[in-house]
This record gives structure tokens, sequence and C-alpha cells, in this order.
């Protein structure tokens, strides 16, 4: 358990899948302060909003989600690819980003938070 | 005769007939010679013995009586008969006259003749009547003998001196020649008129010679072989020996005779004798070839330095020794008996090699010639032997010896036909390679060939006297460039190129010749081949291209012209760069360079330039080319377009990486609506157990698109299904097993019975408490056609186990699910001190 409540950004174009990630957040004792779905809007947020983390799925919609997290490494702000490809899948450029695999048990989710918010 | 008259008469005084007539008839035997009387008709009156004896008759003195001569029948010396009437005692008592000293010759009856010299005197009486006659005789013979003889031999003196072989000259006291024979002309060439009466000395070449000689001879000494030198009429000298001594009269030196021998000749052939025997001489101590002389028992009588230093021995050592006491005991048998049968007449020479031992103990080698020295009378005087060390050129024929033989192993060992033969072509040798390329065994002594049968390349018969190899011997010259096919007895044919070489020896003589027959199946076969692959090279759709190792464009087919699309007119001869974009030019050197060190490059893939100008993806696979010797003379290269792989690669990892991303969400969907269905309902346990199996499923997924769904590693299969379950997966499981590449289906498989396994173990086994250990091994059989899988799964260190009550889902998976899923057989076992499970399933 980490041990503070975090409030995390979620960044999922599936509504099925951004709820099971709230959900588990919820179990874990965390709180989603935003689902973003689209590009634009998740740029949005991830520009202005207040959050601890951020949980981005890199395929938006058959777009990569790259330039969100560009927008929050910028802002110095820790976050978590989630992403069906695996490791390979992902660019080289964040090979140091913790990587959540689709499907996964909270317990991998719990692993992924303590590790960022510990580098944090 | 006065004193006569002076006797009386009657006293008268007799006459000398009277007195000699009237004494008694013995009266006349005391007279110490032949004495007859006749009276003045001639009748014999009176003879004494002695006269009777050299008669050898007594003749009446009365009727019938004699006249004149007892004598059988007279001679004159002449020989001519002379008749009584006619004698001397004849005309004495006929005419009175007397004679004195007249010789005749007396036959007697027995025929023999004696010389008689003859004195008669008339006797007459008072007044000068002739009373008669008395004729005393007496033998002459022998003293006529001694007179012939000496006649004849001054006749003989004579005529030695005129025709003596020895020039002879007669010099008088004042050095004038007097006489010479036709030796002593002839000796120097002059007519008598222009030697004789001219002075010696004029004739002699060394005035103190001729000077010491007329000394000598004036005062009496003899000259023996004096030698000297006279010149001759033509100029040239002549040697000369004068044997001379001198006639002295009363104590007067008179004249000297000389003997002159001529000498010439040999001095020419003593000077030479004396030469050749200095040479001889010289060349005996100086020679390098050992010489001696030894007596019939071998025993050293002389010997020069090189047989001293042949022998390591002094020549004082040497001269107390006989040739056997140096010879090494081996040879020494061969060499005694060899002198044995030379002494004894036998041999006149032998030859012998044999082995001497010198006083260090080295050994040397000796070509050793003895010949025999006989005597006038032919019996053996001594032995010459001439000795020739010959170690050093044993050595070498030992060597060479050897080295024949190394040639021969060597040739033995060679993996080419070889054989080799005679001058006359008939085989000396031939190695196992001939044998098995004649597929027979040939005899030593066939002629010219090892083959059972040969043909030209056309198929046409090559009788063997006509074969490359007879030509050579036969031409004295090497034969290259034919070519010939054996026949086997087996009737399989080789076809073969011979190189059949003369051989001579170090004089240049032809001594026979050796053949080596390079079988060309595999060359015609690699022809075949070569041919093929050009058709291939030419006919290939990939560009073939070949260029030398300084990047220069050598061929370039049909391929390469589809591809880059110049023609080969166009690039033959020009740096292969002209294909190689800007920014890569830099590649070349490199590859060059691994060329150079004989390297393959295999599939590098890589973008060159099209003489268009576009850029096109390439695979290029690049090998050395090597010239016959191994040496690296270029480079090979194939170029294959893989623009469209390439592209249709990046396609597929594209929809790969779509579909994963697809069938993951899917799941996370299926995940998500169980979560949302179950949530509230007291299921949580079954929820996370679904969760947990849909995981497993998804984590082999992941390892599967990795590798394009081709198959995947199954400890990487492992890892990936217990990881997520399995606290500490380093220090709780231990993986054992070569890598093994599973195909998708088994991965999937085997991934869902490792996560059944491992959540059990995590629930109620070796995963519980702290000390258990799950232990994975796996191995390949490939004991039949198909490659097995044994894999293993052992817990151990965990609480005892309790089989389940109820079959669960994981069971059914384990126990039946999997081995109909992988066609194998499974075996699952609740062991108290451990689960443990095994499968056996093909691979394939």
């Amino acid at each position: 358990m980490t041990e503070r409540r975090l409030r995390v950004l979620v960044v999922e174009d599936e509504s099925m899948i951004a709820m099971l990630i709230e959900d588990s957040l919820g179990d874990l004792g965390h709180e989603v302060v935003a689902i973003a779905s689209r590009m634009q809007e998740a740029l949005d947020i991830a520009r202005k909003g207040q959050f601890d983390i951020a949980i981005i799925d890199v395929n938006l919609d058959g777009e990569p989600s790259y330039p969100v997290a560009d927008v929050l490494a910028e802002r110095n702000v820790p976050f978590i690819f989630a992403t069906g490809y695996g490791s390979k899948g992902l660019d080289t450029k964040y090979s140091n980003i913790p990587l959540l695999t689709k499907p996964f048990l909270d317990s991998e989710l719990e692993t992924a938070l303590v590790q960022i918010s510990k580098e944090v | 005769m006065s004193n006569v008259e002076e006797f009386p008469l009657t006293g008268r005084v007799l006459t000398e007939y009277e007195a000699l007539i009237t004494s008694a008839p013995t009266a006349l035997d005391a007279i110490p010679g032949a004495v007859y009387v006749c009276d003045h008709e001639g009748w014999l009156v009176r003879y004494n013995a002695e006269a009777a004896e050299l008669w050898g008759r007594q003749p009446s003195l009365s009727a019938p009586r004699e006249r004149f001569c007892g004598s059988e029948r007279l001679f004159l010396p002449d020989g001519a008969l002379l008749e009584h009437q006619d004698c001397p005692m004849a005309k004495a008592v006929k005419n009175g006259v007397s004679t004195r000293n007249a010789e005749v010759i007396i036959e007697r009856p027995d025929g023999s003749r004696i010389f008689a010299l003859v004195n008669i005197r008339p006797l007459r009486d008072h007044r000068g009547e002739i009373q008669g006659a008395i004729n005393c005789f007496q033998d002459i013979s022998q003293q006529k003998r001694i007179e012939a003889e000496v006649i004849r031999k001054s006749k003989d003196l004579e005529d030695f001196f005129e025709n003596s072989a020895i020039g002879l000259h007669i010099v008088s006291a004042a050095g004038i020649i007097l006489r010479a024979n036709k030796a002593e002309l002839e000796l120097l060439g002059y007519t008598a008129d222009e030697y004789v009466g001219r002075h010696i000395a004029e004739f002699h070449a060394d005035p103190p010679v001729i000077g010491d000689i007329l000394d000598r001879l004036s005062c009496g000494k003899k000259l023996d072989r004096y030698p000297a030198r006279l010149r001759a009429r033509d100029g040239s000298i002549k040697h000369v020996l004068i044997t001379s001594n001198s006639r002295f009269d009363d104590g007067k030196f008179v004249n000297t005779r000389c003997f002159t021998t001529d000498v010439t000749s040999l001095y020419e052939s003593e000077d030479a004798r004396r030469e050749s025997e200095e040479r001889l001489s010289a060349t005996y101590q100086a020679a390098t070839i050992g010489i001696a002389e030894s007596d019939a028992n071998g025993r050293l009588l002389r010997v020069n330095d090189a047989f001293c230093t042949m022998l390591g021995r002094s020549r004082e050592q040497l001269l107390t020794m006989t040739f056997l006491d140096y010879t090494h005991e081996d040879d020494r048998g061969e060499e005694a008996r060899s002198y044995a049968r030379q002494v004894n007449g036998e041999i006149d020479t032998y030859a012998i090699r044999k082995r001497a031992v010198k006083p260090d103990g080295t050994v040397v080698y000796l070509d050793v010639y003895s010949s025999t020295v006989r005597d006038h009378v032919g019996r053996f005087r001594y032995g010459v032997r001439v000795l020739l060390d010959v170690t050093d050129a044993k050595h070498m024929d030992d060597r060479l010896r050897e080295s024949e033989q190394h040639m021969r192993d060597l040739l033995e060992a060679l993996p080419a036909a070889v054989y080799t033969t005679d001058a006359e072509g008939r085989i000396t040798f031939f190695n196992k390679a001939a044998v098995e390329m004649a597929g027979r065994t040939p005899q030593i002594g066939d002629k010219w060939c090892v083959t059972w049968r040969l043909y030209r390349p056309d198929g046409t018969y090559l009788p063997h006297d006509q074969c490359p190899m007879a030509v050579a011997l036969k031409e004295d010259r090497p034969v290259r460039g034919e070519q010939a096919v054996a026949e086997r007895p087996d009737g399989t044919r080789v076809p073969f190129i011979p190189y059949p070489t003369p051989l001579h020896d170090v004089a240049g003589n032809l001594v026979g010749a050796v053949n080596m027959l390079v079988d060309i199946s595999d060359r015609e076969k690699a022809a075949e081949y070569a041919e093929r692959l050009a058709a291939i090279v030419r006919f290939s759709d990939d560009a073939i291209v070949s260029k030398d190792t300084q990047g220069i464009i050598q061929t370039w087919n049909r391929g390469a012209e589809r591809l880059f699309g110049y023609s080969a007119e166009e690039v033959i001869g020009k740096p292969i760069n002209i294909l190689i974009p800007p920014d890569r030019q830099d590649e070349e050197p490199g590859i060059l360079e691994r060329i150079r060190r004989d390297e393959h490059i295999d599939h590098y893939e890589t973008v060159r330039i099209r003489k268009d100008g576009t850029v096109i993806d390439v695979s290029l696979t690049v090998s050395p080319l090597k010239d016959a010797r191994g040496r690296v003379v270029g480079a090979s290269k194939i170029a294959r377009d893989i623009t469209e792989r390439r592209r249709s690669e990046e396609h597929r990892k594209l929809l790969i990486n779509e579909l994963n991303h697809r069938v993951k969400n899917t799941l996370a969907t299926v995940q998500s609506l169980a979560a949302q269905t179950f949530r509230g309902v007291n299921a949580s346990q079954d929820f996370g157990r679904f969760q947990s199996r849909l995981v497993a499923l998804a984590r082999a997924h992941d390892v599967l698109t990795r590798e394009s769904w081709q198959g995947a590693d199954l400890q990487e299969v492992l890892h990936a299904t217990i990881n997520p379950i399995c606290v500490e997966p380093q220090q709780r499981v231990e993986a054992s097993g070569p890598p093994i590449r599973l195909r998708p289906k088994m991965a999937l498989a085997l991934s869902m019975a490792f996560h059944e396994l491992c959540t059990n173990a995590a629930k109620y086994g070796a995963l519980t408490n702290d000390g258990g250990l799950i232990k994975v091994s796996w191995h390949v059989s490939d004991s039949e056609s198909v490659s097995h899988l044994h894999l293993q799964w052992e817990e151990i260190g965990g609480p005892s186990v309790k089989v389940p009550a109820r079959t669960g889902f994981g069971t059914r998976l384990l126990e039946r699910a999997l081995a109909r899923e992988l066609g194998g057989k499974v075996d699952l076992v609740f062991a108290p001190n451990g689960v443990r499970f095994h499968i056996e399933a093909p691979l394939a």
C-alpha cells in the first residue's frame, strides 16, 4: 500500500477498462481525479489538471499518447504507461517509465504505483 | 860334305845316302820326326816308325816297291790331288831340287787327312851324283787348324768391326780418326770421307769431355761406358757411351779403339722415365688417393701420405702392419680371400669396398683396387693397393638411398596415382592411389602404364605403347596437356590427365620416367556443376556481382541489371561505390577489409542506389573469391531487393501490434465486465482466480507476440506466467533445462499449466511456507523420429500434501485438457512430500 492517497489522472479510451482501473485504484485507496479518453482532452488535463500521478494508455484510439507523456514529463508529474503491446510496443525514449501490461492484476498496479511514488 | 870325305873307304868314307842305308833300320827311328829315304830312282828304301804313323800305313820296301811317297794319296794345300811322281820328293830325286817347308796334305787309307810340312834334300855321292833323297815331314794339322781359326777370327773381327751394331772408331795418338765403321758413320750421319782423317774433338759437343777422354786414354786408362755427347751431321746431339782402350807398342801410345754406344733414345726414354717416375713419385706422395704396396702376406711395404691420412696412422705404424689389421672385422674375411687369390695368381686385380677402423674408432669406407706386380718370370712380387676414401660418397649414397626411400614414402602417401618406370618403360614403382585408380595391381615390369586399358577422350582405343608415358620416354620430353580414359577390369572408366616426366641421371642420361595420373572425374563433375552454377547466376532474380579486392566490378548478371538498372557494359570495370548512397560510402572499406580477411558476410541489410537515383533496401551476402592457391582475389556479392519484404514486415508488425492491443484491450474489458458483474457479490476469491487465469493467458500472449507468434522460449513462458503469482521467484523456483523453442499452441497450453501449478503451490504447496522450493526441469529426447519434451514440476520443502477432495478446474486442466491439447502424456501426483507433475509431449 502506498502511504498516501494519490490523486490519479487516467488516460484511457476504453470506458470499461477505465472503469476497471478506477475501481482498482479505489480499492487501493486512491482517487481518480479525471478520466480522459481523447487526445485533446488528455492534453488539456495534463497541462492544467491537478493530480499526483497519471496512468496513460499508449494507444488512444489508434494514436500514440506520447505527447501527453511529454507534457507530464515537462511538468515533472510521474506517470505509468498502460498498454496491450507489452514492453516491446513502447517507444525506446520511455524505456525507464513503469509499464502495466493489460490486462493486469491489482497487485501489479500497486507495485507500479509504489515504484513511481518512490521515484517522486 | 867335306867331313864325309874325311872317312876312308875300307875305311872308305861312306856317303850320306850310304850311311843312312847301311845303318840299322831302327836307326831312323831315333830321329824325332817322320823321315823316309828314296833311292835315285825314287824307290822308297828306308822310313821310320813316325813316318809310318803319319802315313797310317807301312809301305813295302821290297817288291812291290813304292816310289816317291809312302802315303796313300797326296793333295796340295788347296785340295788338288798331287800325284806321287809330281810330289816334291820326285822333283828332288829327278832334278835335285830341295824343298823347304812345303805343305802337302796326306790322306791315310782310313780317309783321314793331315797337313804335313815337308823338308826334302837330295843326297849326293862324292861326285855329286844323286844317290837318293831324304824327306823329313811333320804333322802340322794342329797349326793349320789354329791358323785357319785365326784367319776366320780376324775375318770375323773385321766383319764385326765393319758391320757391328755398335759404332767403332780408331783414333791415333794425335787424336785423328783413323777408321770408323758403318754403325759409327750411320749414327752420326757422316760419310767415311767426312769423318775419317778429322780430329775427334771436332765431333764432340763438350770440349772438356773429349779433353778428359783423350787424357785418360793417353795415360793408358780404360774408358768404360763413358758418357759423351757427339755432334751429328744434321746438327743433332747424340748421347753416347764410349768404351775405349789404348794400344801401346813398346810403351808408346799408338791409337785408341773406341766403341760408341748410342744411348740417345735410351737417354730420351730415360729422361722420360725419370720424369714420369718423378711425376709418379710426386703423385704417389701428393695423391689424394692412397697408394700402398704390400707383400704376399699383406704387410705394407710402402705407403704414401694420403694413405696414412686416410687411415689416421703414421707411416711408421702402418709399415709394421698388414692391411687386414685395420680392416673392419666384418670385412676382413672377404678381403683376405681376394688377396690370397691375387697372390696365388688366380686373379690379377680385384676391387672391394670395405670399412677401415681408425685408431680413434671412427669407421671410414674405402674403395680398394688391388693389383699385382710380377717379376720377369711372372711370380707375385708385390701388391699395389690404391685406396679411395668413399666415406663421404657412402654417406651421400646412404643419404641418397634414404632420400629415395623418403621420396618413395612420399609418393606412396600421395593421394594421386603415381608410378615410375625405367628407361625401357618397365614399371619400377607404383603407389596405392595408382592401384585404386587402375582398379588392379600392376606387376613390376609391366610396360608403359599401370592402367588396364586406355582410351582417348573421344573413346577410341589407345594402345599402351602409344600412351603419353610411352611418348615421354620415347621422345625424352615431359608430356603435358594430354587427357585419357582408363578402363578398370570391372568396366568402369576414369578420365584422367597424365603428367609423364622423364628422369635423368646427373650425366643427363635418360634413366626412366615418373608419371602422375590425375583423376578428373571430379573435375568433370565440377565443370558440370560450374556450368549449372553459371546458369543459376545468369538467371537468378538476385543481383549477383563480383568485384576484385579494390572494389572494381568484374561480373554483373541479369538480376543485377534488373535490380540496379545498369547494364553489364555500363558497370563492369567501375567501382562498386556507384551503387552506394553518399551517406553510406564508409560501409565499403569495411566490407572489403572483412573480405580480405576471408570473412563471409551474411544477410547484411543496407541501402543502395539504382541508376535512376531511387534508393532500395537490399540484403547483401558477400563471400570472398579465392584463386586456386586460396588467395582472396575478390568478392562475390548477392544483393536481394528487400524493399518489399521490409515494407510487408513493417506492415505485419503493425498489424500484430494492433491485434495485440485489441486482444489485450478485449481481455481487459472482459476483466472489467467480470469485475462489475461480481462486484458486491461475495465472490472476490473466485474473481481473483479468474483474474489470475486471464492474466496468465495474456502474459503467454505477450511472449508469443514478441516473437511474432513464431514460437516462444520455454523458460521465458515459465517466468512470464509465474512471476505475477510467485513472490521472489528467483529464490523459490529452480528452472533447469536446455533452451527449447515451443510452438505457439504448446506455449499457451504450458503457460496455463504453469499458472495452475503455481497457483496451487501458492495456495497449498511449496510456496506457502518460507523454505519450500519448486524445481522445474526438462529435456528433449530424440529417440523417435519426433523430438519429445519431458518436463517435470516438483515441489519440495512444502507442507505435507493432501489429495484434493474434488477435482477442480486446475486438476482437470492439467490431467485432461493438457494431454489432449498437446497429444502427450501427463502424470500428476499429489505425493505427501510435494506435488509432482510430469508431462511428455511431441515438440513438433
